[in-house]
């Protein structure tokens, strides 16, 4: 009788697994995320997560990315599913993905609530850190089966920051402000990665201490805190100069000490604001503006 | 041919309009489905989790269901609006009542509602009450004694409308700031899948809206004569007022929270009906109903594949042919009434 | 004869925002009106008609007193019940008015079936007779803002008629039309009471209508009844110079015979 029960209880237990080897996951905004156990159709909505899976070398298991989704240039020969904030779910839906990565920050909630009624496994990303950015790639890693090479990209990427680190070390901080866009001033604050990357690269962000991510602040307590050095973010792409940042205006301020040195700057957004293997290309950018002494 | 016959003949015509957009709808799309895939969909012959039924069936009618019935929502409180006012220019997105039923629902998913059918019920009754809130403040500014001064009814709505969309982004800015481009974005007007459950809440609301005031179409019509003789006939003016009034609030209210604010709908369809059967609410209410969805299905599906496979917001359609519309009421038909 | 309408005691003021001086009343007014006979209310512009009016149909309530049409108080009647009784025939058609004739003389049934969504045959047809009656029947199709002054009136009319009312209501009809207008005008209330025993109640400030078409006249000043009674008892010199407070000639219409009052013209000096 026992041996019987027993023996129905595995038959139970077998009939209830999952028919294709599934995996429970917990993406990086705390959520379990069930999905098959290696998904071959992954479609990005996250131009960063797109640059890493590249990276790694697991392009033929992506099916969709966005317009946003510009590097490396081989990423055109994958359909685009739309922009980052109105993808067009019936082109998703076409392209039969058993995995979608989306972030909070630049693809909407009513995106993900619309995969999830379609019972499409959506995993959330966000990275604002260094050390979220690495453990972005191991996760990557993880569900496109490249779990050897993260490591490897993660350890190489860790080392050119650190290098950058050392060559800055000896020298004081100068004061810096980054202008993500000029009017209304939007700057880098707390919970930005680029106040970290200004915090490596050896300077000291006037704007580091307020707001969340990118508060607006105000001209004028951006010239009281006479910044040293003025990085004027660039967004213009190949495409149009639209974005690109225009010096005059900031020359008129002529108590400003990076003004009176004639340390004013523009840097290629797209550097700076992935958190993808390029934030060491996008890091020493930073460095040799804000230390041309220590790369000499 | 009496009133009847050819409301029956406009709304044989309208519904053959709306089955055809709508089947253009279900067959057109980013998702290059074949119009045999699309139609074994419809006929429930594709296995469920073929793409061409997810896309058919979980994606496209959906939508087509919602833009039906939003445009016709909005449509048949277009004519509420312009009947109450006596005139022609007055619409919910005009008056600034759209603004604040969005505002409405700004809120209502601050406090955290919004995911399951309850929930949405609970949006929509605050969306409802921000277009109470919006309309009854456009109605407020604008009454002069006899009744409604009309520059200072369509000012009023302009001031409304930007004073709930600033409300909305202040409020949106303060409570999570990586959040407001998606609120900008449904803020131009989107449509997009509703979920069965809520489609049936959507549309119960929507009927009841309706039906409230096509009960109250005959009286609109007396209201032309004036208050006072209205009421020297019989009706009950005030009541009247209020009834529609609630009646196309609650329509906008309910538009909003399942399909975010969409303008000009209830400006340029009731317009193009009256062209063709005149005054009589009677005709127009129930026309508008389904002229409405008519309007709104073509451009949405205009929207969904112009620029494909990026979506454009529907609202930006609707104010691409709504605003010059308005420009030409301007100066045609309003000049004529003076 | 019957007393179809009677106003007992009735008095009224309008609510006033506050600080404001105590602005009209309508004092203590009495009187009533017959079935069948042309009664005419006149007096200066704010002596009360226009509020009368309003008391008789319900858009104001009375303070004190009560309004009886029929015997019964108005307070108690429905408002379709009224309209079924009353008929008004406003100054003006207020604009935008984008009916047609047709339309504006079948909204004229709406208190005969007030539940009804569209009007039905019986209403089309008395619709109809009212257009026939007023001589609009070959205007049915225009819109209302096509037509001239006299057209207008005339339609306003016929829906007013359509109403099948046991009192007609004018109220100032012919204070913007022409000279030939208010003679057709003046004939058609004369016709509609003598064939159909239409009681017609005449608000007006054109003492020269309220005279020639009215068996009784009601005069009004400052919110009171000045005089009562048949045209030539109340269009005497005394009593119109006191309540609009200015020099009139009274003399006789040598066609009617009826009392035809004038202002006494200033004559400019070195004029004569």
């Amino acid at each position: 009788m026992s041996r019987a029960f027993a023996a129905g209880a595995v038959l139970l237990a077998a009939l209830m697994a999952s028919p294709a080897a599934a995996l429970t996951l917990r993406d990086m905004l705390g959520r379990d995320v069930t999905l098959p156990a290696s998904p071959e159709r992954i479609v990005s909505l996250v131009p960063s997560v797109t640059e890493i899976v590249f990276s790694l070398g697991a392009s033929e298991r992506l099916v969709g990315r966005t317009d946003f989704c510009d590097y490396p240039a081989a990423v055109k020969a994958t359909p685009s599913v739309g922009g980052m904030v109105n993808p067009s779910l019936e082109t998703l839906v076409s392209l039969r993905p058993d995995l979608v990565v989306a972030t909070d920050e630049g693809n909407r909630e009513e995106t993900v609530r619309q995969l999830e009624r379609l019972r499409i496994p959506t995993y959330l990303v966000h990275a604002n850190r260094i050390a979220e950015t690495v453990d972005l790639i191991t996760r990557v890693g993880e569900l496109t089966g490249r779990q050897a090479e993260a490591p490897r990209l993660a350890a190489e990427m860790l080392r050119r920051i650190d290098a950058v680190r050392r060559a800055v070390a000896r020298f004081p901080r100068p004061r810096v402000l980054y202008v993500l866009w000029p009017d209304p001033l939007i700057v880098p604050g707390r919970a930005s990665m680029l106040t970290e990357l200004i915090d490596v690269a050896g300077g000291a962000s006037i704007t580091a201490a307020d707001g969340d991510a990118y508060p607006r602040f105000s001209l004028e307590a951006a010239v009281a805190r006479a910044p040293e050095v003025i990085i004027l973010a660039d967004h213009s792409t190949g495409a149009s100069t639209a974005g690109r940042p225009s010096p005059e205006k900031w020359q008129q301020l002529a108590s400003v000490p990076a003004i009176r040195a004639g340390r004013l700057h523009s840097a290629d957004l797209s550097l700076l604001h992935r958190y993808g293997p390029r934030v060491p290309e996008g890091l020493e950018m930073l460095a040799r503006i804000i230390h041309p002494e220590a790369f000499r | 041919m009496s009133a009847s016959g050819r409301l029956a003949l406009a709304l044989g015509v309208l519904g053959l309009a709306l089955l055809v957009v709508a089947a253009l709808a279900l067959f057109v799309g980013s998702a290059g489905l074949s119009p045999r895939a699309v139609a074994r969909a419809l006929a429930g012959q594709a296995s469920a989790d073929s793409v061409e039924s997810v896309v058919t069936l979980q994606l496209r009618l959906p939508r087509v269901a919602a833009a039906a019935l939003a445009g016709g929502a909005l449509a048949v409180a277009g004519v509420a609006f312009q009947g109450l006012t006596r005139n022609p220019l007055a619409e919910p997105s005009v008056l600034g009542v759209s603004s604040g039923a969005a505002f409405g629902v700004v809120l209502a998913q601050v406090f955290g509602l919004g995911l399951s059918v309850l929930q949405a019920l609970g949006v929509a009754v605050f969306a409802f009450a921000g277009a109470l809130l919006a309309a009854g403040a456009v109605y407020l500014i604008a009454r002069v004694p006899g009744g409604l001064s009309v520059p200072t009814l369509l000012l009023a709505g302009v001031i409304v409308g930007i004073f709930f969309t600033s409300a909305i982004t202040v409020l949106i800015s303060v409570v999570d700031f990586n959040r407001l481009g998606g609120v900008v974005h449904w803020l131009l007007g989107n449509l997009a899948p509703i979920p069965p459950g809520s489609l049936a809440l959507f549309a119960l609301l929507a009927l009841v809206g309706f039906g409230l005031i096509l009960r109250s179409a005959r009286e609109l019509n007396l209201l032309a004569l004036g208050e006072e003789a209205a009421t020297q006939l019989g009706v009950d003016a005030a009541r009247l007022k209020q009834r529609v009034f609630v009646a196309a609030a609650l329509l906008t209210g309910t538009v909003v929270a399942f399909t975010g604010p969409i303008g000009f709908v209830g400006l340029v369809v009731p317009h193009m009906l009256r062209g063709v059967l005149g005054q009589d609410n009677r005709l127009l209410v129930p026309a508008a109903l389904v002229a409405g969805g008519v309007f709104l299905l073509a451009a949405d599906t205009l929207a969904r594949n112009v620029v494909a496979p990026a979506e454009l917001s529907v609202g930006v359609i609707t104010s691409f042919c709504g605003a010059p519309f308005f420009v030409y009421l301007l100066r045609t038909r309003y000049r004529a009434s003076l | 004869m019957s007393a179809l309408v009677e106003f007992d005691d009735v008095a009224f003021s309008y609510p006033l925002p506050a600080g404001r001086q105590a602005g009209f009343t309508l004092a203590g007014v009495s009187f009533a009106i017959a079935a069948g006979e042309v009664f005419g209310v006149i007096g200066p512009n704010s002596a009360g008609k226009t509020t009368l009016l309003r008391l008789l149909t319900r858009v104001v309530v009375a303070d004190r007193g009560e309004v009886r049409v029929d015997g019964r108080p108005i307070g108690r009647l429905a408002h379709t019940e009224l309209a079924r009784q009353i008929a008004v025939v406003p100054q003006d058609m207020p604009r935008p008015f984008p009916f047609s004739v047709e339309q504006l003389v079948l909204m004229g049934r709406y208190p005969h079936a007030p539940g009804r969504f569209f009007e039905s045959e019986a209403d089309r047809t008395q619709a109809a007779a009212a257009m026939e009656a007023t001589g609009v029947r070959h205007l049915a199709a225009l819109p209302l803002e096509q037509l001239s002054g006299g057209e207008r009136q005339r339609a306003m009319l016929a829906r007013a008629l359509a109403q099948q009312p046991r009192l007609l209501v004018l109220d100032e009809p012919t204070s913007h039309l022409d000279l030939r207008y208010q003679a057709e005008t003046a004939a058609l209330l004369q016709q509609m009471n003598a064939e159909r025993g239409m009681t017609v109640l005449l608000v007006s400030h054109d003492l020269h209508l309220a005279a020639a078409v009215c068996d009784r006249l009601l005069l009004l000043g400052g919110g009171r009844v000045a005089r009562l009674g048949p045209p030539a008892e109340v269009l005497q010199r005394e009593v119109l110079e006191s309540v609009f407070d200015c020099a009139v000639v009274v003399e006789v219409n040598p066609t009617s015979g009826r009392p035809a009052v004038q202002v006494a013209w200033p004559v400019p000096a070195g004029r004569r």
